[in-house]
């Protein structure tokens, strides 16, 4: 056994190989998967040419549209257009708003990456500091299992609702909803702060569910009664808890990202910010395939790009994994 | 079974009476006719209030629970026997098998969610067969994983190999291996499931994908946000309150179960 960590050994590479060629295949599977359920769902089962058209337009005109819209090839070469579209990151045009997909999806970014990435933050420090503390301390973890649990059961839309209520129309703390038309610095800010701490809130209680659970399963690991004995103290011994707790903080972190990258469709709906998951609602309405297909694999991108990132910051931070002590 | 998880299994039961009562006809039969005015205040003639057009809350959110019970069972039972089914599978057939369907699953899982729930609701338009159908769809990913899990455990088992060394047949192994294996897995995802479905629908119904012949909680809330800033309180009310309560419920219970599966192994 080695008791240093240093360089690894060839098997170590190999397996790391293994495991890389493995999720570049399940990668490209994956966006190829989004892209074909995205043809299937909407130019296979609803009919973009006939929803732009609404309900009353005669078949010759129906027709019209799809051979202008390309949709009268046949769909073995649809489907082949957008699975290398996919794979590619080539969206096309959104023909319901006239401009190239990525680009629109871009500019929804912003909006959505101004709230969520805050709140993401937030939500996240105050799950892992309160699930650190609720694993030592009783007293603390009652009333933050109450909260968790009480915010868990409500919608978010109840969450966001009675939150512009109380915390805007009535304390007047935030302006209610609204997006800035200009580019003030101040006031993406002052906008930005009641949602965010909304997102932080609804992020916050399921992870703390998560974090508590991690931190007991390590304050309860045979190594921490090893420390006791010999009689660190017991800030030393947080500091060993929190290290080999960095894993699955890690890896929920990783699997968090694409919450991040398309916030809240709740959120943005009730606030009127005009980020990707309110263009998402939009574009889904329209039958506006090639906007859909854009936000759904770019956030497929994001899911696996960031468990790849997520798993290769475990696999250099902890020495366990590397050696496959755990799985 | 400890008193908060009985407490939490009554109010279950008692939803399922409401549901199953208005389904029959025995009760909030006054949901779809006007009681009298719009927005009159919890009290003067309609217990919980009227909304907009002036129909009658209560009856709506007695009838809301009709919806929100089926979405949350039919979407979990969907999931985890599509899960559960995949995930052995998987798990106890190992090699190639295993390898294709776990990598497949990690390709499907990275679906976003809300992309193939509202897809899904466009597709097959509104209605509860659609919300159903789309929270199967996107949930049973989770599942796959726990059930395989479990099944490579007892793939591993010496009780299972003997079994299998001594001639038992496919049915017998289910029957009196695979199962009871599984079982303790399969009903905490079902548990946990159903609180995650219920809530799924009340944003389906948000977004306007749920059903429209009848009414449900997610529909009321989608109007109470404005009436809320106008100080009309008693809609959301009528929406929020049943559903924190059902939801509630369902979280504790799911809970329990999920502490009762781990202690059982």
């Amino acid at each position: 056994m080695r008791v240093v960590g240093g360089m690894e050994s060839p098997g170590e590479l190999a397996g790391l190989g293994r495991a890389a060629l493995r999720r570049a295949v399940v990668a490209a599977a994956s966006v190829a998967l989004v892209a074909g359920l995205v043809f299937a769902t909407f130019e296979l089962l609803a009919d973009p040419a006939a929803l732009r058209l609404g309900r009353g337009a005669s078949p010759e005109a129906v027709a019209a549209l799809r051979a202008e819209m390309g949709l009268d090839r046949s769909w073995g070469t649809r489907l082949w257009g957008h699975v290398v579209g996919g794979l590619s990151f080539e969206f096309g045009v959104s023909h319901v708003r006239g401009a190239p997909a990525g680009a629109l999806m871009a500019r929804a970014l912003g909006p959505t990456l101004a709230y969520a990435l805050p709140g993401f933050v937030l939500g996240t420090v105050a799950a892992v500091l309160g699930g650190l503390a609720a694993a030592r301390r009783r007293a603390i973890d009652r009333p933050l299992a109450a909260l968790s649990t009480l915010l868990l059961s409500l919608s978010s839309v109840i969450v966001v609702v009675l939150a512009q209520y109380v915390l805007a129309h009535r304390l007047g703390w935030f302006p209610a909803l609204g997006w800035p038309l200009g580019a003030e610095a101040g006031g993406v800010a002052r906008f930005v702060a009641l949602p965010a701490l909304v997102w932080a809130a609804l992020v916050w209680a399921p992870d703390w569910r998560h974090y508590r659970a991690v931190f007991m399963h390590e304050w309860a690991a045979p190594h921490v009664d090893g420390l006791r004995a010999r009689g660190v103290p017991e800030r030393r011994i947080g500091r060993h808890v929190l290290r080999a707790a960095v894993g699955p903080i890690v890896a929920r972190i990783g699997q968090r990202l694409p919450h991040v990258a398309l916030g809240s469709v709740v959120v943005e709906q009730l606030f009127n910010i005009p980020g990707l998951g309110a263009l998402l609602v939009a574009a889904v309405h329209t039958a506006d395939a090639a906007l859909v297909q854009a936000i759904a694999v770019a956030t497929a991108a994001v899911t696996i790009g960031g468990q790849a990132v997520c798993d290769a910051i475990v696999w250099l931070v902890d020495p366990r994994v590397r050696r496959r002590d755990v799985p | 079974m400890r008193q908060v998880e009985r407490a939490a299994l009554a109010g279950l039961a008692g939803f399922v009476v409401l549901a199953v009562g208005a389904a029959a006809g025995l009760w909030a039969q006054g949901w779809d006719a006007p009681v009298g005015r719009a927005y009159m205040a919890p009290g003067t003639g309609a217990w919980l209030g009227t909304d907009a057009l002036g129909y009658d809350l209560l009856a709506q959110a007695i009838q809301g629970t009709r919806v929100s019970l089926v979405a949350g069972a039919g979407g979990a039972l969907g999931a985890v026997a599509l899960g559960g089914a995949l995930g052995s599978l998987a798990g106890l057939r190992g090699g190639w098998t295993d390898r294709l369907l776990a990598g497949a699953t990690d390709a499907f899982a990275a679906v976003p969610p809300v992309v193939a729930l509202l897809g899904l609701g466009l597709a097959l338009g509104p209605g509860l067969s659609t919300v159903v159908l789309a929270i199967a769809a996107t949930q049973w990913t989770g599942v796959f994983r726990a059930a395989r899990a479990e099944a490579l455990r007892l793939r591993a088992a010496d009780f299972y190999r003997a079994a299998q060394a001594m001639g038992a047949g496919p049915g017998h192994q289910i029957r009196w291996h695979v199962a009871p294996a599984l079982r303790p897995v399969l009903r905490s995802s079902l548990v946990v499931l159903f609180a995650y479905a219920v809530r799924l629908e009340a944003l389906l119904a948000y977004l306007g994908a749920s059903a429209q012949e009848l009414p449900s909680w997610g529909r009321l809330l989608a109007r109470s946000g404005s009436e809320l800033a106008r100080g009309v309180w008693w809609p959301t009310v009528a929406a929020s309150l049943p559903l924190l309560l059902l939801v509630l419920c369902a979280q504790v219970l799911a809970d329990g179960a999920h502490g009762w599966a781990i202690r059982k192994r």
